[in-house]
């Protein structure tokens, strides 16, 4: 098997040169609907990739995009739909099939072995031997070729463990290359490299593609997708918005495409307000769960009485600013002030103590605790102090009576307060979480995402309280990923922009293509805060 | 200095060898399932059903090679009962080891009750020890160093020879890589199609393999008998130095001769009258104190932005700005 292996990818490679001339398909999906209890991931999407092209599919966070390369790949069965591979009808039952018929795919999270050498990973699974051990030799001689050959940089020898993403990312396609991929899927390649890494990584595509392979390249960032894609196929919410030629599209076009507007809300009115500073960000700098840099330089101030909202795509910062301000993950540069205190010397107690209130993004991972009542959830945060609770003993019949009156005055539809929070719905719960934080007395409103995953109506009365915390003084950052959310409810719009502020927009002069371009990453000169 | 010259000769080192030996063998067993991912706590157990197994075998058939036969045969019982336990059915694996090795203590105290109607001891009764194997022409190349590798039971130089053969195993053999693997990245496995379940059984038979010899070795080696709880901890010793070995066998063998040392050396320091019980505690100290570093060394560490990074973070940023783009 060993020996066949590497001169069997080079016939094959002469082969499809060839054949890449011809019209083909590479991939056609066609009605794929995906459903996880009663969300659907894939509604009847359609995708037909062609033979020697790098194609792109770009949609939001949770747009469905790894669900459909799941499917493809075989890990997940689509609920309905069918899938062609190189013009075939194939039932893609377990990523073997999709492996046999040529497909490859580099996951977003690698499964390397760290104590291994690079060439001991890519070969796992099929080692070369001799005389029954592990030919590393051989080994490390496939792997060096084949590297060469697409120009990815690393060194076989080398134990995984101590490079960094980028390279491991390289071993992952070597890995993919070894066993004869000629699809090669990438799933959101460019998430952990560098600027330097991606554009590498681009050539390597490209260099794929002059060998007559086929790659498909999963993405939120328009600026790679417009550099390196011939065709882009753009998802929303499970669905998809259009397949189009990428020399055809502006990046106006695209953002507009993946974030869409579907509700549309009016502007709210109110009063002028000029109160003081309550929130204070200098030269703000973080890095992510991976090391990278999230928050890059970023300057605001949050006054009482004033909605300052934060638009961007998903994933240009938006979590770290949120989890900085809140205590949850330290900056690595620069300052936060709530009402002159340094929030880097603060736990997230403290910080709450200081006077934040915290909406988190991911309600059911930190704004609920969803095996635990409703009273118990509206308790949570304040039960060392009276009268919830005296010498260490709770008072169930105080915190009953107050979970009551807010389940009343939020209009949370439940049955009672000891209610399980789990079985209400999005909308419920986050009012659960709003009902707690609001009533907190805490001068700044940490808000992110508020409306995400929330019916309608529930939306209406979650930005009326928004708008009523804004009547009362708060000082209130508004993190969306919703423009027209922004829009009706904000001051002033900052675009955020890889970790970066792009610029600021007046909530009563939300222009959508100026925004839009910041969100691309397009500078737009006169309302840029970046000193130069 | 002519006290450290009493306490420090040829005779302390292959002291130490000897007593090295059972540990070794012991703690390379439970590198299998160290390296698999298993936290087996089970040593202890098998070692002990090793041991009595082993003395019982050898005055059954008469023979310490089949003595040897049986105790590696309860051994693995032991084994397998943990793996369908830990592997298949999930269960807790410090429980499951826990529970096996109180199983273990109490079922040779029975056994023994039940068969030679005695406690504490066997002893006699027509247990075969190990022959020793004394190396041809050692005496004459190496004069008195010769015991250092000459005039031991076969079952010490398994073990010495185990440890390189265990460091080929894992870097050049499909079964060793596939073991590590699982251990260290089991979903990197799974997507290979390697069977988790199937390794890790393959590493927990492998340890009751070497788990029984090392039992083996404690009642047939150097005392041929058997005594209640003969382990006495050499099974939790081994769990120590694999949790900071991490199974590797060199290191092993590393953790392995200062316990073994230290066994030699307090048995020395014991008959000039230092007070055991303090002596004892050295080896512990030193591995909780191997333990603290390694925990400290490890510990996350914070980034700060320097002036540097942040302008080489703010340029590479900018060269992605669609003034720039299309770089080459």
């Amino acid at each position: 098997m060993s020996n066949a292996l590497g001169s069997s990818t080079l016939h094959n490679a002469g082969n499809n040169a060839v054949g890449a001339g011809v019209a083909g398909m590479a991939v056609a999906l066609t009605g794929i609907t995906k459903r996880f209890g009663g969300f659907v991931a894939n509604d009847g999407v359609d995708l037909a990739v062609r033979r020697g092209e790098i194609h792109a599919v770009i949609g939001e966070n949770g747009a469905g995009k790894t669900t459909l390369m799941n499917i493809l790949f075989g890990l997940l069965q689509p609920d309905e739909g069918s899938i062609r591979l190189n013009d075939e009808e194939t039932v893609v039952a377990d990523p073997a099939v999709a492996i046999k018929a040529g497909l490859g795919m580099v996951h977003q999270h690698f499964k390397l072995v760290p104590s291994l050498s690079v060439a001991d990973n890519v070969f796992l699974g099929m080692e070369i031997r001799r005389h029954g051990l592990i030919d590393h030799a051989a080994q490390i001689a496939r792997t060096r070729e084949l590297a060469e050959r697409f120009g990815l940089r690393v060194d076989p020898t080398e134990r995984v463990g101590l490079l960094s993403v980028g390279i491991e990312q390289r071993i992952e396609i070597l890995k993919v290359l070894v066993r004869g991929a000629r699809t090669i899927i990438l799933d959101e390649p460019t998430a952990v490299l560098t600027p330097q890494e991606s554009r590498e990584l681009f050539q390597t595509l490209r260099s794929f593609v002059a060998e007559g392979m086929t790659v498909i390249f999963i993405s939120h960032h328009l600026e790679e997708v417009m550099e390196v894609s011939d065709t882009v196929t753009v998802l929303r919410n499970g669905k998809k918005v259009a397949t189009r030629p990428t020399a055809e599209l502006s990046k106006n076009e695209l953002v507009r495409m993946m974030v869409g507007r579907e509700v549309s809300f009016d502007r709210r009115p109110r009063e002028p307000q000029h109160g003081d500073v309550v929130l204070e960000v200098k030269e703000l700098w973080a890095r992510d769960d991976r090391r990278l840099p999230a928050l890059r330089n970023v300057n605001l101030e949050v006054r009482s009485g004033e909605v300052v909202g934060i638009a961007g795509v998903a994933g240009n910062g938006q979590t770290e600013l949120a989890e900085v301000l809140s205590g949850l993950r330290s900056a690595s540069h620069g300052v936060a002030r709530l009402k002159d205190r340094n929030l880097a010397a603060l736990s997230p107690a403290e910080i709450r103590a200081a006077g934040l209130a915290h909406v988190p993004g991911d309600r059911m991972v930190r704004g609920v605790d969803r095996n635990a009542s409703i009273a118990a959830n509206m308790l949570m945060g304040r039960q060392h102090r009276a009268p919830w609770s005296r010498g260490g003993v709770l008072n169930w019949n105080a915190i009953g009576q107050n979970a009551s009156k807010l389940i009343k005055d939020f209009d949370i539809r439940a049955q009672g307060s000891g209610d399980a929070v789990k079985r209400l719905s999005g909308g419920n719960i986050q009012k659960v979480v709003l009902a707690r934080e609001f009533t907190n007395g805490a001068d700044f409103l940490l808000i992110d995402q508020p409306t995400r995953g929330v019916d309608i109506g529930a939306q209406e009365a979650i930005h009326d309280e928004i708008m009523r915390q804004r009547a009362a003084g708060r000082a209130i950052l508004l993190i969306s990923v919703q423009l027209d959310e922004l829009a009706a409810l904000a001051d002033r719009i900052l675009v955020m922009f890889n970790g970066r502020i792009m610029g600021e927009v007046a909530g009563d002069h939300a222009d959508e293509d100026r925004i839009g371009m910041m969100m691309a990453g397009v500078a737009v000169p006169e309302f840029a805060t970046e000193p130069a | 200095m002519e006290i450290l010259d009493k306490l420090v000769n040829v005779a302390l080192i292959a002291a130490t060898l000897r007593t090295t030996a059972p540990i070794l063998l012991v703690a390379l067993g439970g590198s299998f399932t160290t390296k698999a991912g298993i936290f087996n706590i089970g040593l202890e157990g098998q070692m002990l059903a090793g041991a009595f197994f082993a003395v019982l075998g050898s005055i059954w058939t008469g023979s310490a090679l089949l003595g040897v036969a049986c105790g590696v045969a309860a051994a693995l019982a032991f084994a397998l009962v943990f793996a369908v336990l830990v592997v298949s059915f999930r269960a807790n694996e410090v429980v499951v080891g826990l529970a096996l090795n109180i199983l273990a203590g109490g079922m040779t105290i029975s056994l023994m009750k039940a068969i030679f109607g005695t406690r504490g001891s066997i002893v006699g009764q027509g247990i075969v020890g190990l022959p020793k194997v004394q190396l041809p022409g050692a005496r004459d190349l190496l004069g008195s160093w010769a015991s250092l590798i000459s005039g031991f039971t076969p079952i010490v130089y398994v073990a010495f020879i185990a440890v390189p053969l265990l460091v080929l195993f894992y870097n050049s053999t499909r079964l060793g890589l596939y073991i590590r693997v699982v251990g260290e990245k089991p979903e990197a496995a799974e997507a290979l199609g390697i069977s988790i379940t199937r390794v890790r059984y393959i590493a927990s038979l492998l340890c009751g393999l070497l788990a029984g010899l090392a039992g083996a070795h404690l009642s047939l080696g150097y005392i041929t008998m058997f005594t209640e709880n003969m382990s006495s901890g050499r099974g939790f010793m081994a769990v120590a130095i694999l949790i900071f070995s991490n199974g590797d066998p060199l290191k092993v063998l590393a953790g392995c001769l200062l316990f073994g040392f230290a066994d030699a050396f307090s048995l020395r320091l014991q008959t000039f009258g230092y007070p055991s019980y303090l002596v004892l505690t050295v080896p512990y100290v030193v591995a909780l104190t191997a333990l603290f570093a390694l925990s400290y060394r490890a510990r996350p560490k914070i980034i700060m932005e320097t002036l540097a990074s942040m302008q080489k973070l703010l340029s590479a940023d900018k060269s992605t700005e669609p003034g720039s783009k299309h770089p080459s």
